[in-house]
């Protein structure tokens, strides 16, 4: 029974990690750009979720939209003012401004709220379901069911829209798509700006389940590598398995070694992954070279 | 002429050092110190990165690993500072030996991950191991004997040290049949197997030497703080921000990496001391301002007599031709 219990949690976390890397797999697969700034960006989400609902008392589903839009313009303007300017030149170049970027962004953070560790507590935190000895709480099940909500919002823009035909048509070749007329720049920048909103609101979803503080962004930055190089890069299913496979290898992992020894497995299985299948498991070739 | 005029700047700023400690507070000492590590870092990512084009992201580990080495060895088995670095390098040598060739078959991005996921994982090894390594209570050294003064000149002086030798591989290196062979990978890694270089052998043995170097830098970081947690010794800040000095100062130069080094580390210490809330902030939007405006890093910056034209190039150039996508600087 601990073993079920173990698996759905790992699931539900899972859900949530494929919405939180997701953002970061499109940045990457499109532009052949590392956002070391990810994990920053999620948690400035959160934060925006932290005001909006001490100040107003709103549910923090639904700050979903505002922080989805406030990273989204965030995004855009980071790629259309800075990015876009080097984004020709070496792709490291490009790496360690977005490292710049991060720093700022955490040091602004800290400034505006502190090194305090924040949380939210809806008034049913404490509720859930329970199927036998399987406790299942509705704050858990609802972030997985928003989670893979946005992560499928997108795949439908991904797939579906004329903007979503342009941002592939630039990632497979940005000349070609360059002479049918894609502005490949302002694709760039929208494709930046959605890259910021998914992780904008993956923060206020993580806002709701965990604690926390400007700090932590590096962590949910390696997360994203780990999960993206597992599923593949920019794809969507691929980032869903990538963020399943993590979220419950964790949870068992912890449960079976010793706690510590979580962060050790998942990245032995990343390097496992990248010796034995270098594209991830769900991975096409974009800009990878491999 | 301006080949002799670089010498010559480069004599006198090595000799101007060697003299330093006896002119500067402490403080200074220190800060120099830090450079000095900081330059052994970058300068091995060079190695690496700059001459071979293969992104060791996760570079810090070897700095972990030197540092624990000194630490475990001489705390648990009370050997002198000099063994444990002998023996340090020789952990880093065997770690390149045993991951060197399935890690290094990856490219780009992907071999940057694949180190930093080598990283993470020895740190939460040793993170566990804690009946040898003290886990996250971390490790006392023991200290250096004598005083104040002597010891900060000792260590000066070990990282100066270092990091001349660090300046002299890379240098040979640009010179020789193997730099050559490593440019050589850099440039098409096929063709050059195809002209019959052992490409495996010349990556490994790069990587390697660069192992070594960080592995150095971690020993005496090591003996200098007299005290090393996990947390702090594999710590990807430090292997971003070598990495950035790396970037900054000018891939595949010999002098390039040394030259960011002093500049992030100098404009990290001032923009601590007087604007401390402001700190990492001011540091990161410098950054930008430096990655938009000198996009082919200070040497290249300076070898163009200081013109911000390659700047201007960049911005009207269009995309033409198919270059290649992955591409190091």
């Amino acid at each position: 029974m601990l073993y079920w219990q173990v698996l759905i949690n790992g699931v539900l976390l899972g859900g949530l990690y494929a919405c939180a890397a997701i953002g970061f797999s499109v940045i990457w697969g499109v532009m052949n750009l590392i956002n070391l700034a990810h994990g920053s960006m999620i948690i400035l989400g959160a934060y925006i979720t932290y005001v909006i609902n001490s100040a107003t008392g709103l549910d923090p589903f639904l700050t979903i939209p505002i922080s989805g839009a406030a990273l989204f313009l965030l995004g855009f303007m980071v790629q259309k003012y800075l990015i876009n300017h080097v984004i020709e030149g070496s792709v490291f170049m490009t790496l360690i401004l977005t490292f710049g970027l991060d720093l700022l962004l955490v040091n602004m953070t800290l400034l505006l709220f502190t090194a305090d560790f924040r949380s939210i507590t809806p008034s049913y935190a404490g509720l859930g379901w329970e199927i036998g000895t399987i406790r299942v709480p509705y704050t858990r099940l609802g972030v997985f069911f928003f989670a893979l909500a946005l992560t499928l919002i997108l795949s439908l823009l991904m797939n579906r829209t004329k903007l979503g035909n342009a941002i592939k048509a630039t990632s497979f070749d940005k000349d070609a798509a360059g002479l049918v007329g894609v502005n490949v720049f302002q694709v760039y920048a929208i494709t930046f700006g959605l890259g910021a909103a998914m992780a904008g609101m993956a923060g206020s979803l993580i806002s709701v389940l965990h604690s926390f503080s400007p700090v932590l962004g590096g962590t949910f930055t390696m997360k994203a590598f780990v999960i993206v190089v597992l599923g593949g890069l920019g794809s969507v299913p691929g980032a869903i398995v990538g963020g399943l496979i993590l979220g419950i290898t964790e949870n068992f992992a912890s449960v079976l070694l010793e706690a510590g020894y979580k962060d050790a497995i998942s990245f032995i299985l990343l390097v496992a992954i990248l010796v034995l299948r270098p594209r991830g498991i769900l991975g096409k070739q974009f800009f990878a070279e491999v | 002429m301006k080949k002799i005029a670089t010498v010559l700047v480069c004599v006198a700023v090595g000799v101007f050092l060697v003299w330093c400690p006896y002119l500067v507070s402490f403080y200074w000492l220190r800060i120099l110190t830090n450079i000095f590590m900081f330059a052994i870092l970058a300068q091995a990512i060079n190695i690496i990165a700059g001459y071979v084009g293969y992104p060791a992201f996760g570079n810090v580990v070897f700095f972990g690993l030197g540092a624990y080495s000194t630490g475990i060895l001489m705390v648990k088995f009370q050997t002198t500072f000099f063994t444990s670095v002998l023996v340090g390098m020789a952990i880093c040598v065997l770690f390149t030996l045993l991951f060197g060739v399935p890690v290094l078959r990856l490219k780009g991005h992907y071999f940057a991950i694949a180190t930093l996921g080598l990283n993470e994982a020895t740190r939460a090894i040793v993170d566990n191991l804690s009946g040898l390594t003290g886990g996250g209570m971390g490790l006392s050294l023991p200290l250096r004997a004598g005083d104040i003064g002597a010891n900060a000149r000792y260590f000066y002086f070990v990282f100066y040290g270092t990091m001349l030798l660090s300046i002299l591989v890379t240098y040979l290196l640009s010179r020789s049949r193997f730099g050559y062979a490593c440019r050589s990978i850099r440039s098409d890694e096929e063709a050059a197997e195809g002209m019959g270089i052992n490409t495996t052998k010349y990556k490994t043995l790069a990587w390697m030497i660069s192992a070594v170097l960080t592995g150095i830098a971690g020993s005496g970081y090591a003996y200098w703080m007299s005290y090393i947690e996990p947390g702090v010794v594999f710590d990807m800040t430090i292997a971003i921000k070598s990495f950035v000095m790396f970037l900054l100062g000018g891939p595949a130069t010999v002098l390039g990496p040394i030259v960011g080094a002093f500049f992030v580390e100098a404009v990290s210490t001032l923009t601590w001391s007087h604007l401390l809330n402001y700190h990492t902030g001011t540091l990161g939007a410098i950054i930008i301002l430096v990655v938009i405006f000198m996009p082919q890093g200070f040497i290249s910056f300076i070898r163009q007599g200081f013109s911000f034209s390659t700047f201007v190039k960049k911005g009207k150039k269009k995309f033409s031709g198919r270059e290649k996508r992955i591409e190091m600087a």
